[in-house]
C-alpha cells in the first residue's frame, strides 16, 4: 500500500507505427499504460496518475495526476503519433506535475515508455537523473521497441542516476510472441518494492495465466503473489507427507498381522483379509493404487513387496480388496456363513461383547442378507 | 553574542520541538537511511551517531510545519567540523518550495555557520523577520568543507508561541452549556 503519485510519459513518436510489438508498438503500449493506472488506483485509493505524451509538437500533460480512472482512460483515446519523443523535456515536465500534487504525502514516481532512439548522450541523462534523485521521485523505464544508438546502455545511466534505496526500475522488453502489458505485469514496474502487488494486479495475472501458457506451478505465478505460491507449495508438501505416513504405516500393519498369524489355517487367513478391510481400507487401497501405478514411495512400496513375496495368501487378499465391490461382498458373505468363527472374530474384537443381544441381531441380519443373495 | 543568545534563550524562548506538526514534515535529498527525524526528534537528536544525510549532493531542503502560530528566535545547528552544513537560509511561510525555486525569494534570515557555532550554540535569528510563522524551510546549501555529504545531528528550534484562539476548548464550553 504505497501511497503515490505517478506521471505516465507516453512514446508517440513515429516510431511507434511500427508492428513488431502486436498489434502495433503503440496499441501495445497504450494496453500497458491502462493496466498500469489501473494497478496504481488500486494499489491505494488516494494514489493518483496522470499522463503525458513525450512527441508530437511537443509534450503535452493530456492529465494532471488524479485518482479518476475514466479521466485517465478517456484522454487516452485519439491520440496522434508523429514527431520524435524528447525523453529530457517529458521527465521534467512530469516532474514539475507531480511537485504540484495536491497530496504532499505521497511518495513521488514517474514510468517512463521509450520505444524511439534516445537522442541525448549519457551525461545529459545522468544529469537529469541526479536531479530526480534530488527531489525524492522514482524512476520506472520501459525500454522497448528501438535498441539503436546505445539505447539501453544510456537508460541504464539514467536509472543508475536516479536509483535510490532501489525504487527505481527498467525493464527491457525484446518484440516477442508475449504482448507487452503481460511482460510488464510480473515486473516490479507493476508489483512494486516487496509490496506483494496489489490485488488488481493478482487478478489480472490470474487471467493471463488461465489464458496463456505461462508454464507457473498452480497457475499463480510466485513473484506476484509469493504468500499464495507458497501456501498451494506447503499444502502440496504436506499432502504428500501425509500419504507416505498412511502408507507406512499399513504396511507396517500388514507385516505385523503376518507375523502373528503365520501359522494359520485358511479361515483365519480370511480374518486377516478382514482385519485389513476393517481396519485400513483406505490405506491399503492408497498402498495398493501405489504398487499398481509405480509411483509409490519407497518404504512402502518395499515392505508390500516383501511381503507378498513371503506371503502369497496375504498378497491374494490385497489383491481381492482391490477388486472392492464385487469379489469384496461374496468373500465377506461366504466368512460370516461360519457362525462359529464370526462369533470368535467378535469375541477377539475389544469392547465387544458377543453375548450382547444387539450385535446377535446384527449377526442374524447379516447371515439372512448372505444367504437371500446366495 | 554567544553568551547574549544563551541568556535570552533561558530567558522567555522555549524550545519548539512539542509544535512541530510531524504529519507534514518533509525533507529533499535525504538519504533514505539516514532520514530528517535524526536530527530533528526528541531524543534521536541528542545521539550524535544519528545523523540526518544528504543523497545526491550536499544540500538539504527541510519544510517543517507548526501546529500553531509561532515566533521563531534562534536555531541551533549541530554538525561535525567537516560535514556540518555552512551556509543556510531559512524561508517562513513558504509551501511547496523545490530546489529549483529556492533563488525565487529572498531568504527570511541567512545564517553562515562558523566551526565554533556548529558544535552546538545557537545562533540569533532577525526576531523581526519571524513574528508569524506557520511553517519554516531551511535550506542547507553547502558544508564546511565542500564535500558531497552534509551530515546534520542536530537541529533545534528557540522562540514563542502567538497567542492564538483554542477552538477544541471553545467548543467543550459549548457543549457545557446544552
Amino acid at each position: 500500500m504505497v501511497l503515490e503519485a505517478t506521471m505516465i510519459c507516453i512514446d508517440n513518436s513515429e516510431w511507434m507505427r511500427n508492428g513488431d510489438y502486436i498489434p502495433s508498438r503503440f496499441q501495445a503500449q497504450s494496453d500497458a499504460v491502462n493496466l498500469i493506472c489501473g494497478a496504481k488506483t488500486q494499489a491505494n485509493p488516494e494514489n493518483t496518475v496522470g499522463i503525458l505524451t513525450m512527441a508530437g509538437k511537443g509534450v503535452r500533460v493530456l492529465a494532471t495526476p488524479t485518482s479518476d480512472l475514466g479521466k485517465i482512460l478517456a484522454c487516452m483515446h485519439g491520440l496522434e503519433m508523429g514527431g520524435e519523443a524528447n525523453i529530457a523535456a517529458g521527465i521534467q515536465v512530469a516532474q514539475l506535475a507531480l511537485k504540484h500534487r495536491q497530496n504532499k504525502h505521497q511518495q513521488q514516481r514517474i514510468i517512463i515508455f521509450a520505444g524511439s532512439p534516445v537522442k541525448y548522450d549519457k551525461k545529459a541523462l545522468e544529469t537529469i537523473g541526479k536531479k530526480l534523485k534530488k527531489n525524492s521521485v522514482a524512476l520506472d523505464i520501459v525500454d522497448f521497441g528501438e535498441e539503436d544508438d546505445e539505447k539501453p546502455e544510456k537508460l541504464e545511466a539514467l536509472l543508475a542516476a536516479v536509483n535510490a534505496n532501489d525504487s527505481s526500475h527498467i525493464v527491457h522488453v525484446p518484440s516477442s510472441a508475449n504482448a507487452l502489458s503481460d511482460v510488464l505485469i510480473s515486473t516490479p514496474v507493476f508489483t512494486g518494492d516487496g509490496e506483494g502487488g496489489s490485488g488488481f494486479v493478482a487478478a489480472a495475472a490470474a487471467a493471463a495465466a488461465s489464458g496463456g501458457d505461462t508454464g507457473f506451478d498452480f497457475g499463480v505465478d510466485p513473484n506476484i503473489d509469493p504468500e499464495l505460491a507458497l501456501a498451494l507449495r506447503v499444502s502440496l508438501e504436506e499432502e504428500r507427507a501425509r500419504q507416505e505416513a498412511a502408507a507406512k504405516r499399513a504396511a507396517e500393519e500388514s507385516s505385523r498381522q503376518e507375523k502373528g498369524e503365520e501359522p494359520s489355517s485358511n479361515a483365519e487367513d480370511a480374518t486377516m483379509e478382514e482385519h485389513v478391510n476393517v481396519t485400513a481400507p483406505e490405506d491399503i487401497k492408497k498402498v495398493t493404487e501405489e504398487m499398481v501405478s509405480g509411483s509409490g514411495h519407497s518404504g512402502g512400496d518395499v515392505e508390500m513387496s516383501e511381503a507378498s513375496a513371503e506371503d502369497q495368501e496375504l498378497a491374494l487378499a490385497l489383491q481381492m480388496s482391490m477388486q472392492e465391490g464385487t469379489s469384496d461382498q461374496s468373500v465377506v458373505s461366504k466368512v460370516l456363513e461360519d457362525q462359529a468363527f464370526v462369533a470368535s472374530v467378535l469375541a477377539s474384537l475389544p469392547g465387544v461383547d458377543p453375548n450382547d443381544p444387539s450385535v446377535k441381531d446384527l449377526i442374524a441380519s447379516l447371515q439372512s442378507q448372505s444367504e437371500a443373495s446366495l | 553574542m554567544s553568551g547574549e543568545s544563551a541568556s535570552a534563550i533561558h530567558r522567555n524562548q522555549v524550545d519548539l520541538v512539542d509544535f512541530i506538526d510531524w504529519s507534514g514534515v518533509e525533507c529533499l535529498n535525504q538519504s533514505t537511511s539516514h532520514s530528517v527525524p535524526n536530527a530533528l526528534k526528541q531524543g534521536y537528536r541528542e545521539d550524535d551517531g544519528l545523523n540526518l544525510e544528504s543523497d545526491a549532493d550536499e544540500q538539504l531542503l527541510i519544510y517543517i510545519p507548526f501546529t500553531q502560530v509561532i515566533k521563531l528566535h534562534s536555531i541551533l545547528i549541530k554538525g561535525s567540523e567537516e560535514e556540518g552544513p555552512k551556509t543556510v537560509k531559512l524561508y517562513s511561510n513558504k509551501e511547496h518550495m523545490g530546489f529549483s525555486n529556492v533563488n525565487d525569494y529572498p531568504p527570511s534570515d541567512t545564517v553562515v555557520l562558523s566551526p565554533d557555532s556548529i558544535k552546538g550554540k545557537p545562533v540569533l535569528l532577525k526576531y523581526v523577520k519571524f513574528q508569524n510563522v506557520r511553517s519554516l524551510t531551511i535550506f542547507i546549501e553547502d558544508n564546511q568543507s565542500g564535500s558531497d555529504i552534509t551530515k546534520v545531528q542536530k537541529i533545534a528550534l528557540f522562540g514563542s508561541t502567538v497567542e492564538t484562539t483554542d477552538m477544541k476548548g471553545l467548543k467543550k464550553i459549548e457543549d457545557h452549556q446544552h
